[in-house]
């Protein structure tokens, strides 16, 4: 049927249903507070997130996006005063059980101020610094940073000031520094918020690469919602702490009305289908969440 | 734009000196440093200047040098203008001649003179050990010999903070500008330090989750990235300055001849031209920096 | 009448280590225009900017503010008719309370006590801040910092308001009612330039984009001219916003006409073009 034309093939799920692929994060029964806050940041998260997947985590400012991604590698609870109920599993680890600095060996992370996260005198020794922390021999470290580099489009520039480089340079180098420790699951905060268009797709680029060529379990918090529709095979949506929405894309960014209560938006081209739809009583299946889709659901509704 | 970019900082290069390691250079700084406070002999202070004028010449770094005596220069002028009318030394002091209501006194022009020649050969030869040295090498060399890793750490960030909250400060100021800010003196310009707190801040909150999150301070070995190698030369060096350092303050302690501070004298004429250039540079100093603070 | 209000001719600015970061930039801006500035880090665009207000003077050429030439001028005096909104908010607050911050702007332009009060109370309402009076500034949210941060400029009541990035890491919502209050500002007589990379910024709300590609302006239109044209927006490595590619490539399936710059355009075109019929 034409509706069954633009499902882009999901490696993961048949059906919706994981196949063969073992959880490697587990959210039961969450419920977290800020420390004197009333109400609570977390609300009776239960999720699970398989291995190799892409999530992408949406949500208006202050909705729980960040705190949903610092109870994966242990900042909540264990760096950050609060009241948290519930379990946060990590490859079956708990994280009550583990501080950060642990669990860093399996959860790599990257925040939304690359500035922020650059402390050395050059771009190798930046890479290394999470290398030393685990004892990497010296004589190894070389050629693991020359790799993290160049999956990251930064070779050559090893011995450069991480303050001299481009903002999307240094959101990259950051994104290097956690690569090198070769996390299984690599967790990114608004990553190309504070970064130029050029950079955002630099950004964008490699978190793609560390799924498809580096299979790492890839978590995402963005806002950008036409990038996410195109990359991510696992879309939720935080509201106030609990989540609305657990998916595919499809299954996700086809909701329009939901989104937009919430106060979200939509692809633009998925707004577009079902503003067409409503307005002229189309019939189709399903709306398009990326551009390509959206030629295609053009060309079936248009050129019949 | 940006880049550590404070006057006293590695100044790149293929000089000899750059060749040695960190910790025979970092062993003469400090011999040169007891040594000159073991001591008030121009003539041993001298030839430390000359040693160091030598070793800066080899490392080719006279540009920053020069840069750095620039803002040293007229403080240690000063300290020779206030020395000479007030000495920090022992009585009795032997009067040379009077300037208005001060006396010049030959231990005040000694004490002066000699404290300027301590600072500036210490200078030089700390200059030329961080000028040649890689800030990261030295760190590693310290950890060897003992100095914690934290601590290191907390210095490599500190080195590169001070730049970046420059800058910051900058912007915030910018910013004020284009609200109107009114006045330029201390008082206006104090409120603009409130976001370059809070900005700094944030930023060490930032940084501390996101080095846990790179496993910073975690249980297992560390190991490190840097590795200084230290040859046969650099043990030679290094050798040679303890035992330097060791001979010179022996004979120091010893030779009681080498204290010239009463037997040095200077011509009434010579003093009240040292005395004179020198208070002309300290008011000037002074006026220049009180402007610019006023001014800002 | 129609004098501008804004005037480069020849504007050249050079970075000390001899980096050009303008070169020969000429424009004209008059009252009332909503204004795009857009190029890759590094073109130029916030460097030409800053020339407006007097954090930057320019090198060769010169830039005339109301009339007057900005050389001689403070950016405390160029402040009265040119507002600057700074990208970070935390780089502008530092009051106890909002009504202060608001405050700080007019007291400097040394207006008497009921005046400030006044304008302070105006910008409480335009931006919608009667909950947030006597809160601490930090203690806001990021998205209603950013909107202190605006009106702090708004009660100075300047002829132009620059913003660096106005909706840049915001969320939706936030984002959507800075729009509203860009195109409520230029309705009350303001002129608004914007430096951004929100691309439906400025096929939405700018009404004429000046495109800076390697320090100098390679255009100077209105969106759908720029956006139209492929091979400069490749030049820039700008995407236009999803629904303009795809109405590239609709056209260029001779599906519709012209590029559509939002969703409502596309609608219409496509409705047009394929005679639909409304259902209901």
């Amino acid at each position: 049927m034409a509706g069954d034309n633009y499902l882009p093939p999901l490696a993961n799920y048949s059906e919706g249903i994981m196949v063969n692929k073992k959880p490697v994060i587990e959210f039961k029964n969450l419920t977290y507070y800020y420390s004197l806050q009333e109400k609570p940041a977390l609300k009776n998260i239960n999720l699970t997130i398989y291995e190799g997947e892409y999530v992408a985590i949406l949500g208006l400012n202050g909705a729980g996006k960040t705190t949903l991604q610092l109870c994966i590698n242990g900042v909540i609870p264990n760096m950050i005063i609060g009241n948290f109920e519930g379990d946060v599993l990590v490859n079956g680890l708990n994280t009550q059980e583990y501080p950060t600095r642990e669990l860093a060996k399996i959860v790599g992370m990257v925040f939304d101020n690359p500035e922020f996260q650059l402390t050395q005198t050059s771009v190798a020794e930046e890479v290394a610094l999470g290398l030393e922390n685990i004892g990497i021999p010296t004589d190894d470290m070389h050629a693991i940073i020359e790799d993290a580099l160049e999956t990251v489009g930064l070779d050559g520039l090893q011995e450069r000031s991480p303050f001299e480089l481009s903002g999307g340079q240094q959101q990259r180098l950051a994104i290097a520094s956690a690569l090198a420790m070769q996390p299984e699951i690599f967790v990114m905060d608004e990553p190309t918020s504070n970064i130029d268009p050029i950079g955002k797709d630099e950004v964008i680029a490699v978190a793609a690469k560390l799924n498809t060529e580096k299979h790492m379990t890839v978590i995402l918090a963005e806002h950008e919602v036409e990038v996410i529709a195109q990359y991510a095979d696992h879309v939720i949506i935080i509201d106030e702490g609990e989540i609305i929405l657990d998916g595919t894309p499809h299954e996700v960014f086809e909701q329009v009305e939901l989104i937009e209560k919430i106060g979200l938006r939509t692809p633009q081209v998925t707004k577009f289908a079902y503003q067409l739809k409503e307005k002229y009583g189309l019939k189709t299946k399903g709306l398009p969440v990326t551009i390509d889709e959206a030629e295609q659901f053009a060309v079936d509704t248009f050129k019949k | 734009m940006r880049g550590a970019v404070l006057p006293i900082s590695m100044v790149p290069g293929d000089s000899p000196i750059h060749k040695i390691a960190p910790l025979p250079k970092l062993a003469w700084s400090f011999g040169v440093l007891i040594i000159s406070f073991m001591t008030r002999n121009p003539a041993i202070l001298g030839a430390i200047i000359l040693a160091g004028i030598i070793l800066v010449t080899i490392a080719q770094i006279w540009k920053p040098i020069l840069k750095v005596m620039a803002i040293l220069f007229p403080i240690m002028v000063t300290t020779v203008f206030l020395q000479s009318i007030a000495p920090a030394f022992p009585r009795p002091w032997t009067p040379i001649t009077d300037i208005g209501p001060f006396t010049i006194y030959q231990e005040g022009i000694y004490s002066g003179i000699t404290l300027f020649m301590r600072s500036f050969g210490m200078t030089l030869f700390s200059m030329v050990t961080i000028m040649t040295t890689h800030p990261s090498d030295l760190f590693s060399s310290l950890e060897k010999i003992g100095m914690p890793y934290t601590l290191n750490f907390i210095l490599t960030v500190t080195l590169q903070l001070i730049p970046i909250l420059q800058h910051e400060f900058t912007t915030v100021l910018s910013a004020q500008k284009s609200r109107g800010m009114k006045g330029t003196g201390f008082g206006a310009v104090l409120p603009s330090m409130v976001p370059v707190f809070v900005g700094a801040i944030e930023r060490v909150q930032q940084l501390s989750i996101s080095l846990e999150s790179r496993a910073f301070g975690s249980t297992g070995k560390k190991t490190s990235y840097r590795n200084v190698v230290m040859r046969g030369k650099d043990y030679f060096i290094l050798v040679t300055g303890f035992l330097a350092t060791f001979a010179l303050g022996y004979w120091i302690v010893v030779d009681k001849s080498l204290d010239w501070s009463r037997t040095m004298t200077f011509s009434p004429g010579l003093s009240l031209t040292l005395v004179i250039t020198t208070a002309l540079i300290f008011a000037s100093f002074v006026t220049i920096g009180v402007t610019r603070v006023l001014r800002a | 009448m129609n004098e501008p209000l804004i005037v480069c001719e020849n504007l050249t600015h050079i970075y000390p280590g001899d980096v050009t970061a303008v070169k020969n930039v000429n424009l004209k801006i008059h009252k009332g225009e909503l204004i795009g500035v857009i190029g890759q880090n590094g073109s130029g665009k916030t460097t030409l900017v800053k020339h407006f207000n007097g954090l930057l003077k320019p090198t060769k050429g010169k830039v005339i503010v109301k009339g007057q030439d900005t050389s001689k001028m403070r950016v405390q005096d160029l402040s009265r008719n040119i507002g600057y909104v700074f990208q970070n908010p935390n780089h502008q607050l530092f009051a106890k309370t909002v009504i202060d911050e608001l405050k700080f702007g007019p007291t400097n332009l040394g207006l008497p006590e009921d005046e400030v009060n006044e304008r302070v109370e105006k910008a409480i309402a335009f931006f919608n801040l009667e909950m947030y009076r006597d809160h601490h500034p930090y203690r806001i949210s990021f998205p209603l910092r950013k909107l202190v941060g605006m009106a702090s400029i708004y009660t100075m009541q300047p002829d132009v308001f620059v913003m660096d990035e106005p909706t840049t890491g915001q969320d939706h919502i936030t984002t959507r009612i800075v729009y509203r209050l860009i195109k409520k500002l230029r309705d009350e007589g303001s002129t608004v330039i914007c430096v951004a990379h929100d691309m439906i910024l400025l096929a939405e709300v700018v009404e004429r984009m000046l495109v800076m590609r390697d320090a100098t302006l390679i255009a100077d239109t209105d969106p759908k001219t720029v956006f139209s044209d492929k091979e400069l927006m490749a030049s820039t490595h700008l995407s236009p916003p999803q629904i303009t590619e795809l109405s590239y490539r609709m056209r260029s399936k001779k599906m519709i006409g012209s590029i559509a710059l939002n969703i409502n355009e596309l609608i219409d075109a496509s409705s047009k073009k394929y005679n639909l019929k409304r259902s209901k």
